[in-house]
């Protein structure tokens, strides 16, 4: 399969901390990729960087055969890198309906019709309802972003990232906060998703990320220390050292 | 789906807007005084003002300190215009060319300023406006500085070849200004229902995933500016053409703290709720100045108790009555 995204010697450095340090990475299309590590090894702040939230300090980003590193953010969604954030990013006053609807005006380019209701355009509601539906929302069209209950808000906001019609779909911690039947409705949604585009995830559920994963990366402070297939991560001795714990990787 | 999506609310204002409209049509027949149809006009002209402002602070979500400025410029072309150049000179040349001068100098602003954002933006619209409130203050040659330009002539509102008044007659300058800031107000009203309108929306929300849904907020950002200054403009022109005469005062610092009172009197978001707060403003300081010299300090105060007591504007009066009545018409 072929590489979708790729960073090359990516470095994001705050001062003298070295938040992203020469990392090389590679996802593939149509599989999921998981970047795990202890808290503040650098996985959103790579993400970050990828998507183009923080400009890169060096190195470069790829997406399909073009370097993006310097591209501004509207436009690397344009190409199809949609993300949602570790912490909730909504337009809260606004109705899931809309959350939702805006992020698949943009993309469907109606942003200039100025003289249409703005819920007038069919093939946008339409695209609209049916990712709701995908991401179990559809009761709660009418309901304020801000009423929704956490679980719910965290399913919005992968809501809103596919509307985007995502070719990379970057996770950041999506079922943090999620109960157990939430979480299984986002694996299986990614499990659909990934037959179609890639998906990145960062994630400290570990059962769930090996159960999904195709390829795991492992971080630890700034740098890419492990890599391979889930199996071969769980043998891997440094990983095991660095972050499963103890010597016995348990 | 329907209910998500329901469009009778909107419906509903429009109506009420509407009839609002057809009253304001009617109220000359009914006011016998000149005096106050001239007062109405101008709260007519200052609510058009008020109203871009919430174009750009209650809808995108970017706030200008300034933005009487843009109305001084409008203001000025056209009475620089009439003095100088043509002082029989029709609206029909006026008007655009009012509009032009604003929208190429609001742009000039609007392109930096679009670069920033929250503290930033609000900061540069001071040092902008300062700059063209400075550029009409001492260009005293062409101004007459501090004693601004007064009587202009007072153009002819024409249709082609059919003069249908002059700006001289209270009754013709009401129904003008009035007709110019319905279509203003209805057309604005359009493009904040629209889907260009619920982008602005977006960035006033949460501008940071609003670029991460793919919106190029710096272009929305400008577009929203670029309206809110040509409204601004538009409601200068029809200053000049009312009064006859302009002075730095209409764009000085007070007086772009006086357009962000009015807006936050009259309460954000909803468009209309800027001709409230322009008429209340208005009203309290003709009222209160015919009872006391030191009006302002009374004025500061009606100001501040409302804030307190209606953070959301007087426009939440009217809203929360309306669904008040909903909620006993449903119970019934």
């Amino acid at each position: 399969m072929s590489t979708i995204l790729s960073t090359n010697s990516l470095c994001r450095h705050f001062g003298g901390v070295r938040a992203v340090n020469d990392v090389t990475i590679a996802i593939r299309d149509k599989s999921v990729k998981a970047v795990i590590g202890p808290n503040g090894a650098g996985k959103t702040t790579l993400f970050n960087t990828i998507t183009g939230r923080l400009p890169a300090t060096a190195g470069t980003v790829v997406f399909d055969g073009r370097d993006i590193t310097n591209s501004p953010v509207h436009e690397r969604v344009k190409l199809g890198i949609c993300r949602t954030f570790q912490i909730n990013s909504l337009f809260l006053g606004a109705t899931v309906f809309e959350n939702v609807r805006i992020a698949k005006q943009t993309r469907m380019g109606k942003s200039l019709k100025i003289f249409s209701k703005r819920d007038s355009l069919a093939d946008v509601n339409e695209a609209t309802f049916e990712i709701l539906e995908k991401v179990g929302l559809g009761g709660k069209a009418s309901e304020l972003a801000n009423t929704l209950s956490y679980g719910d808000q965290r399913s919005l906001e992968v809501a809103i990232a596919l509307a985007g019609d995502p070719k990379i779909l970057l996770l950041d911690e999506p079922t943090a906060g999620m109960s157990q039947l939430e979480t299984n409705n986002i694996i299986r949604l990614i499990q659909k998703l990934v037959k179609e585009i890639a998906v990145v995830l960062v994630e400290h559920d570990v059962d769930m990320v090996l159960s999904i994963s195709d390829s795991i990366s492992v971080m630890h402070q700034g740098s890419i220390i492990g890599e391979g297939t889930p199996d071969e991560i769980c043998k891997n001795q440094r990983v095991r050292e660095a972050y499963l714990g103890d010597e016995n990787g348990h | 789906m329907e209910k998500a999506i329901g469009n009778k609310k909107d419906r509903k204002g429009l109506v009420i807007q509407a009839l609002v409209l057809l009253a304001l049509v009617l109220l000359p027949f009914v006011l016998g005084n000149k005096f106050y149809l001239r007062l109405v006009t101008e709260i007519i002209i200052y609510g058009l003002l008020a109203m871009s402002l919430d174009v750009l602070l209650g809808f995108t979500g970017l706030l200008s300190f300034m933005h009487a400025a843009y109305m001084g410029i409008g203001a000025y072309t056209v009475a620089v215009f009439l003095s100088y150049v043509d002082p029989g000179a029709s609206i029909w040349v006026t008007f655009p060319l009012g509009i032009a001068v604003t929208v190429v100098l609001a742009f000039a602003a609007g392109w930096l300023q679009v670069r920033t954002g929250g503290f930033a933006f609000a900061l540069l619209t001071v040092a902008f406006g300062m700059m063209y409130y400075t550029l009409v203050w001492k260009a005293r040659s062409i101004t007459c500085g501090d004693d601004g330009l007064c009587g202009l002539p007072k153009p002819d509102i024409s249709l082609g070849p059919i003069v249908l008044g002059n700006m001289n007659d209270s009754l013709t300058a009401y129904f003008f200004t009035l007709a110019v800031v319905a279509v203003c107000f209805f057309v604005t009203r359009r493009i904040m229902h629209s889907p260009f309108g619920a982008v602005l929306e977006s960035i006033r929300e949460n501008t940071e995933r609003a670029s991460f849904i793919g919106i190029n907020v710096r272009n929305y950002k400008l577009m929203g500016w670029m309206l809110a200054c040509t409204l601004a403009g538009i409601s200068g022109v029809l200053f000049t053409y009312m009064k006859g005469s302009v002075s730095p005062t209409l764009m000085d610092a007070r007086a772009g703290g006086i357009v962000l009172m009015m807006t936050l009197l009259g309460g954000m978001g909803t468009l209309w709720g800027a001709f409230i707060g322009a008429a209340a403003y208005i009203f309290l300081q003709d009222f209160i100045s015919a009872m006391t010299e030191n009006w302002m300090v009374f004025l500061g105060l009606a100001v501040i108790l409302l804030t307190l007591f209606m953070p959301k504007g007087l426009a939440d009066l009217p809203i929360r009555l309306g669904q008040r009545l909903t909620r006993q018409r449903s119970n019934l």
